[in-house]
């Protein structure tokens, strides 16, 4: 796999389970006493924030919020930088 | 507040230039019941509506623009490669014109964005009433779109897109459900 495949291929990871927190985050809303979706939502969010970690400590911050974030140091100052999401 | 994320909410793959297509999607983007009008729509009832619904408000309207993204990626690269020439044989000519290779609010029928598209009524069950047709509307523009798409890769968004104007539709419904427990609650105290 090239490199450039494999960030598509992470950022599809991060773009997965970031959406398994917007559905589960919206279904809360209207179910605020769901317990077992609170459940999925916590265990959603520790999922989406690794896999959130395992891109950006290699490809870069991908909201300005990441940038204080060590990983974020670590590769570099690459928030300005292509593609953006409709350059893909 | 709110921060950009440097990624779409669903991948969209398009495979060819396709200025025809993309004059149809701009049904969505700048058009009556599309993402901008349902983005702005939520964005400013939010603010008056009874506390147990302004979650569900501020995220459907915050995906809303997810969407709106979605499909500006979508028309940009169907039509970034287009000559003049292939823009007004697709109907984009008096599009071109006046904005060149960029993109604008406005309709399939390049009629421009009008906030007269939405309403804020101050009346939650009245806000939240248009708020359904408008997912409704959404989805039934995104099954005509599907239905005239000839790009796999657009139609595999669309078809996302529509599902989740199903998805927000109902989470409208269930929140009307909410309004009328509360409202049922305070007659019996």
């Amino acid at each position: 796999m090239s490199p450039q495949e494999e960030e598509w291929q992470l950022l599809k990871k991060v773009q997965q389970a970031d959406f398994v927190v917007v559905e589960l985050t919206l279904y809360i809303d209207t179910h605020p006493n769901d317990m077992e979706a609170i459940q999925q939502w916590r265990e959603a969010i520790k999922e989406a924030a690794k896999v959130r970690r395992q891109y950006e400590s290699r490809f870069g911050p991908l909201s300005l919020l990441s940038v204080p974030s060590a990983q974020a140091i670590e590769v570099g100052w690459h928030w300005n930088s292509t593609p953006w999401p409709w350059q893909r | 507040m709110w921060v950009y994320e440097k990624k779409l909410l669903y991948p969209v793959e398009v495979t060819t230039c396709n200025p025809m297509l993309a004059k149809y999607l701009m049904e969505q983007y700048g058009g009556a019941d599309g993402e901008l009008a349902a983005a702005l729509r939520y964005m400013n009832q939010r603010y008056t509506v009874p506390d147990k619904v302004i979650g569900v408000l501020t995220d459907i309207s915050t995906e809303e623009f997810s969407h709106l993204e979605m499909l500006a990626t979508m028309i940009y690269k169907l039509t970034k490669d287009a000559t003049p020439e292939q823009l007004e044989k697709a109907g984009l000519g008096a599009h071109f014109v006046n904005h060149g290779h960029s993109l604008f609010y406005e309709n399939a029928g390049g009629v421009p964005f009008t906030a007269t598209y939405i309403q804020s009524k101050g009346d939650p069950i009245a806000d939240l009433y248009e708020d359904i047709a408008a997912e409704e509307k959404a989805r039934a523009t995104y099954q005509w779109l599907i239905d005239i798409s000839d790009d796999p890769g657009v139609s595999d968004a669309l078809r996302f897109l529509r599902e989740r104007e199903n998805i927000h539709s109902l989470r409208f419904r269930e929140s009307v459900e909410i309004l009328k427990e509360e409202r049922d609650r305070k007659k019996i105290f």
